[in-house]
């Protein structure tokens, strides 16, 4: 199954990054290197490099400050607590399609916000048509939509923390921060590490919100690495080109991954330990 | 060590299966039966060409051929061309496609024959690519028109339509005087649509073949009367003339706004006009031509509206070449077509409102036709040239200058022609 599943569609891109196939010829054409020396030159896919690192980076960060900060808020029961919970976990459960085009009816030039400043008197803020706005725009929804995850997964971290040794730190005269620091977060590292290649892997893969926000727009600058992929795939049929930036995207994937997980393994070992 | 190996095995055969299938990338598909097939349709869809468009459309086909059945299938991916390639890639194709297809496409669909009925659709004589027709249409779509708030033109105190572009700015101008959004754009596809629109008629009336010429680098979009269109609109951008937050709206933003009565003008094609006429307005719409850059009466910019193709890997290809001739010559589906996009064919009368009137009037008072958008045929832009051109036009609005604009716009093209 991992062979048909995924061993397969992999080298077959990887097979297709080598050609010029446009999806629609039955025979392509060999071009060794050329995808690849292409996508180190290509302007569009360096600005797309750029804007995908902003998402990772900045939505990495904040998706995992919010979902560690509202666990830590949420971790006790009670009635209200527990519908907060699903609450703040409802937007992993929408489409992100739809996530997309809800938050364009909110932030768009004719949208929810622009009426209510409209109605207040003040101008309507550029959202999705500047493109500083609509990156920072892309990034707040991608951590709206992706962070109730996070508080899920560190909840369930939370748990395996002993509540005798935060009662030992009580005892010891520690105070919240200092527990947090000394005690809850040491035991926390498994799940920071799981939370942060989850998170990270997911955003260098962003796609749907961009499409249904902005299009990529304003004037492309908004086109994330996986929408690059996408369009010049299926608007330019450049599938062999595409198939090059896909495997390039992957193998960035990979390393990512990996080295974030190498570089956490210390923390976990001196849990265990 | 051996299940290892077995798995290596195994993914080998299964990609050189793959990579020697090729799919449903046929060279011929079967004649068929004319009278016994099932045919698939991959069909455009919008709100309004819906699924049951198009089966109201068929019905009285497959009613009057009982071993016929149709079944009507929308994208599954970005548009129809992506669909398809999709489907031929998992060698599933349709019989019949509609919708607007790259000169790419065409090793994929059969050449229509050589036949009157053929010629004598639109658009089939420029959908020629080495010599075949490939595609026929139902109608003509207009694609270079300016549609105008009438009630926003007296208020300016506008008497006449623009009949230039330095007229129809000098309007816009007097019409942000009377309080109006002078003229509506939005993100999405529509600012480059509408740049394409003043565009193609003022470079294409004196070169009709302006886009084959270009994929053989005998001319350049900086070099050719593009400039002055880019540098037109981008006088407009900075004079305030379209919305300040134009990249941050939608395409049904800018349909709202203006049907609102906010926007003065909109720029848009001719399947705009049922949209028009079926609004809830308090204003009466007009229509003129897009304007030329020198006042001479304007082409009309055009494509086939609802084109339709065969592919080459049908099965059925006699049954989809029979059903393909009735969408294009029955007097009663032709009709039917037409009437839903408001678009035109000479022979083909339907009851039309005044709007539409309007532009018929521009049709056919027009001194010629030329291709809209990316062309037809042989005479039409690489695959994404309108994605690209529309990405690059927004640059516009982020202070780019037309020159560099319109450099990146050759440059992209250069390395995609073929």
């Amino acid at each position: 199954m991992i062979t048909l599943f995924m061993l397969v569609p992999i080298a077959l891109a990887g097979y297709l990054s080598f050609t010029d196939w446009d999806g629609l010829t039955p025979n392509p054409q060999g071009v060794g290197w050329a995808n690849y020396s292409r996508l180190l030159h290509d302007a569009d896919v360096g600005h797309a490099a750029v804007v995908t690192l902003i998402v990772t980076v900045v939505g990495t960060i904040a998706c995992n400050a919010a979902g560690l900060g509202l666990a830590l808020l949420l971790n006790r029961t009670s009635r209200l607590t527990a519908v907060l919970r699903a609450v703040v976990f409802y937007p992993y459960v929408i489409g992100p399609i739809i996530i997309g085009f809800l938050w364009s009816a909110i932030l768009g030039a004719n949208g929810a916000i622009a009426h209510l400043l409209g109605n207040a008197g003040h101008s309507p803020l550029p959202f999705l048509s500047d493109p500083a706005w609509a990156v920072g725009s892309i990034v707040a929804v991608v951590v709206w939509s992706q962070f109730g995850v996070n508080v899920v997964l560190y909840l369930a971290g939370l748990q395996t923390v002993p509540a005798s040794l935060h009662e030992a730190a009580h005892i010891d005269g520690a105070g919240r921060w200092q527990t947090f620091r000394s005690v809850t977060w040491p035991l926390l590292a498994p799940s920071v590490t799981v939370n942060l290649v989850l998170v990270l892997v997911g955003l260098l893969r962003v796609y749907e919100i961009v499409l249904a926000l902005t299009g990529g727009g304003p004037a492309g600058r908004t086109n994330t690495f996986a929408f690059l992929i996408l369009s010049e795939s299926f608007r330019s049929n450049h599938l062999g080109y595409g198939a090059a930036q896909a495997i390039t995207l992957m193998v960035v994937i990979a390393a990512l991954a990996l080295g974030l997980t190498a570089l956490r393994r210390r923390a976990e070992d001196a849990v265990s330990s | 060590m051996k299940k290892a190996k077995a798995l290596v095995v195994t993914a080998a055969a299964l990609l050189l299966t793959a990579c020697s299938s090729s799919g449903g990338f046929q060279d011929t598909g079967d004649a068929g039966s004319a009278s016994d097939a099932k045919l698939r349709l991959l069909v455009n869809v919008t709100p309004v060409l819906t699924k049951q468009f198009y089966e109201d459309l068929v019905k009285p086909y497959t009613d009057a051929h009982p071993g016929v059945t149709v079944s009507i299938e929308a994208p599954t991916a970005a548009d129809v061309s992506a669909t398809l390639q999709q489907q031929l890639a998992a060698g599933s194709p349709p019989d019949l496609v509609s919708g607007s297809l790259g000169r790419d496409t065409v090793p994929q669909l059969t050449a229509l024959p050589e036949q009157q009925w053929v010629k004598d659709a639109p658009y089939a004589e420029q959908s020629r690519v080495g010599g075949a027709m490939w595609q026929a249409g139902s109608g003509n779509q207009v694609q270079s028109l300016v549609f105008y708030n009438k009630a926003a033109f007296a208020k300016a105190g506008i008497t006449t339509v623009p009949k230039s572009l330095a007229d129809l700015t000098a309007a816009l101008v007097k019409l942000k005087g009377a309080g109006y959004v002078p003229t509506q754009t939005s993100g999405e596809w529509v600012t480059g649509a509408q740049v394409q629109m003043l565009g193609n008629v003022n470079v294409l009336n004196t070169a009709p073949d302006w886009f084959a010429q270009r994929n053989e680098n005998k001319t350049s979009f900086a070099g050719s009367p593009w400039r002055q269109v880019l540098e037109t609109y981008q006088g407009w951008v900075k004079q305030g003339l379209t919305p300040k937050d134009a990249m941050g709206l939608k395409y049904q933003d800018a349909i709202d706004q203006f049907l609102a009565g906010k926007s003065a003008t909109f720029v848009m094609g001719g399947w705009f006009v049922p949209t028009a006429d079926e609004a809830k307005k308090s204003f009466d719409v007009g229509v003129f031509a897009v304007p030329t850059l020198d006042g001479s009466p304007a082409p009309v910019a055009g494509n086939p509206s609802i084109p339709w193709s065969v592919t080459k890997s049908s099965k059925n290809q006699a049954a989809a070449l029979d059903l393909l001739k009735f969408l294009v010559t029955d007097k009663d589906a032709v009709t039917k077509e037409l009437k839903a996009e408001g678009n035109f064919r000479k022979g083909f009368d339907y009851e039309a409102s005044a709007l539409n009137k309007e532009v018929a009037a521009i049709v056919s008072g027009a001194p010629s036709t030329v291709v809209a958008s990316n062309g037809q045929g042989d005479n039409s832009a690489p695959t994404g040239y309108n994605d690209e051109f529309n990405k690059l036009v927004q640059g516009l609005y982020l202070d780019q200058k037309p020159g560099t604009v319109l450099k990146s716009i050759d440059s992209w093209y250069t390395s995609n022609a073929k």
